[in-house]
């Protein structure tokens, strides 16, 4: 039996060395894929599709993939924070003689920081998900990794300052400040609070998937 | 000759492994080639610098305390940087990188005179990445605060206190540009702790 017929039926993967029973799954990908993803181990193979036992960058396509995850697990908060600030817009229904009665998030210039920053972050995640996909099929390539591994860095630095910049904000419409004689603006424009406080926790999150998607690069790199 | 390899997962250990951990004493140094000593020696400049830098911004943010000579209904009339949640963090944040910075010192004089030392220039190169993410956090809230110090928020009703405290407000934002010129400067750090590492690689 070679592993290159596909089978008609699902087979429980065994340790059997010599005896193959076929792959139980993807098994037209793997016939697709099987030239480009072994190119020298012995006929007889069990397993995934590019996680095969025998691999020698089977540990680099782990990381890989990992590293392909968490990018789309970054892409979602970074996105969601972006949206939450940028349709906050809230409307008094009072009217007093000494307020303003609205609220956007073009009135504090770290907001807009803060918006901008997040969408340009998640751009950035959705651009480089095919960068990462290329890794998980070639792990040799070290340079795409060097690549990804500084841009994510720069990308963690300006969302690091963005959220910062709109929790100092943040803070401060909650609290007021009392010697500044700066009003909780929180009191009264309720809806736009709670968005602008749960985009920035969401932007934080970002910021922590995106460390961490650092180390693994540093990681993987160091691994070569 | 090399420092010690890693050993790939899988792969079985030949008889050329070499020990990579050696007995208590350090490796025998290396000659330090051209490029690598002056990698090391612009690391512990930097470093200086950057000691300059927060420490200037910490210092100048903390002896903030401006009182005005007369007391206006509804203004306070006296300025400090503890008023204000953020810049007290500011402070204790550019306090922890400076005091960081120079504890670290001794380590990057260390790496001037032994090039070989890897993991201890890792390790140091994780700490100032840290440093950094910390000195940008601090920098940028601060940033925020200045800003509407100086400007104020029409639609929040915040008035810009820089119209009545001018010293107050022209300290703080000196001490901003001290602290965003020394995260350049980490950055800088960090990139020549990687491509010391990188060289040998």
């Amino acid at each position: 039996m070679s592993s290159g017929e596909p089978a008609a039926v699902s087979i429980p993967i065994h340790d059997h060395h010599g005896k193959a029973p076929a792959t139980s799954s993807a098994v037209p990908a793997a016939a697709a894929a099987a030239p480009a993803a072994a190119p020298a181990v012995a006929p007889r193979k069990v397993g995934i599709p590019f996680f095969r036992r025998g691999d020698h960058h089977r540990g680099s396509r782990c990381l890989a993939f990992l590293d392909f995850i968490l990018r789309i697990a970054a892409f979602g908060p970074a996105l969601a924070a972006a949206i939450s600030t940028g349709t906050s817009d809230e409307t008094l229904s009072v009217f007093t003689e000494f307020y303003q009665f609205r609220a956007r998030f073009d009135d504090f210039p770290a907001f807009l920081f803060f918006l901008v920053a997040n969408a340009i972050v998640a751009g950035y995640l959705v651009l480089s998900l095919p960068f990462s996909a290329v890794l998980v099929i070639r792990p040799q390539t070290i340079g795409l990794r060097l690549l990804l591994l500084v841009c994510d860095m720069i990308m963690a630095a300006m969302l690091t300052a963005a959220a910062s910049a709109a929790a100092a904000i943040v803070d401060l419409a909650h609290n007021g400040n009392l010697r500044a004689n700066w009003v909780a603006i929180c009191m009264q424009f309720h809806g736009f609070c709670q968005r602008t406080s749960g985009s920035v926790v969401a932007s934080f999150l970002t910021v922590v998937i995106l460390m961490f998607l650092v180390i693994l690069a540093a990681c993987s790199i160091r691994k070569r | 000759m090399e420092a010690g390899e890693e050993i790939e997962d899988g792969e079985p250990s030949t008889p050329t492994y070499k020990a990579h951990h050696h007995p208590p004493h350090l490796p025998p140094p290396m000659r330090s080639s051209g490029v690598s000593l002056v990698l090391s020696v612009a690391d512990l400049v930097l470093r200086f610098v950057a000691i300059g830098g927060t420490a200037g911004s910490a210092i100048a943010m903390a002896t903030t305390s401006e009182t005005l000579p007369f007391a206006a209904p509804f203004v306070r009339f006296r300025a400090e940087y503890s008023d204000l949640p953020t810049l007290m963090f500011f402070v204790v944040a550019s306090s922890v990188v400076c005091a960081y910075l120079v504890l670290s010192l001794p380590a990057s004089v260390v790496h001037v005179v032994r090039p070989g030392a890897r993991s201890s220039r890792a390790i140091l190169a994780f700490l100032d990445t840290v440093m950094l993410a910390l000195l940008t956090a601090s920098a940028s809230a601060a940033a925020a605060i200045v800003y509407l110090a100086h400007r104020g928020s029409a639609r929040a009703n915040w008035l810009g206190i820089c119209q009545q405290f001018t010293s107050f407000c022209q300290r703080i934002t000196a001490s901003l540009v001290g602290s965003f010129a020394a995260a350049v400067v980490l950055v800088a750090l960090v990139f020549l702790s990687a491509l010391s590492l990188a060289r040998r690689a």
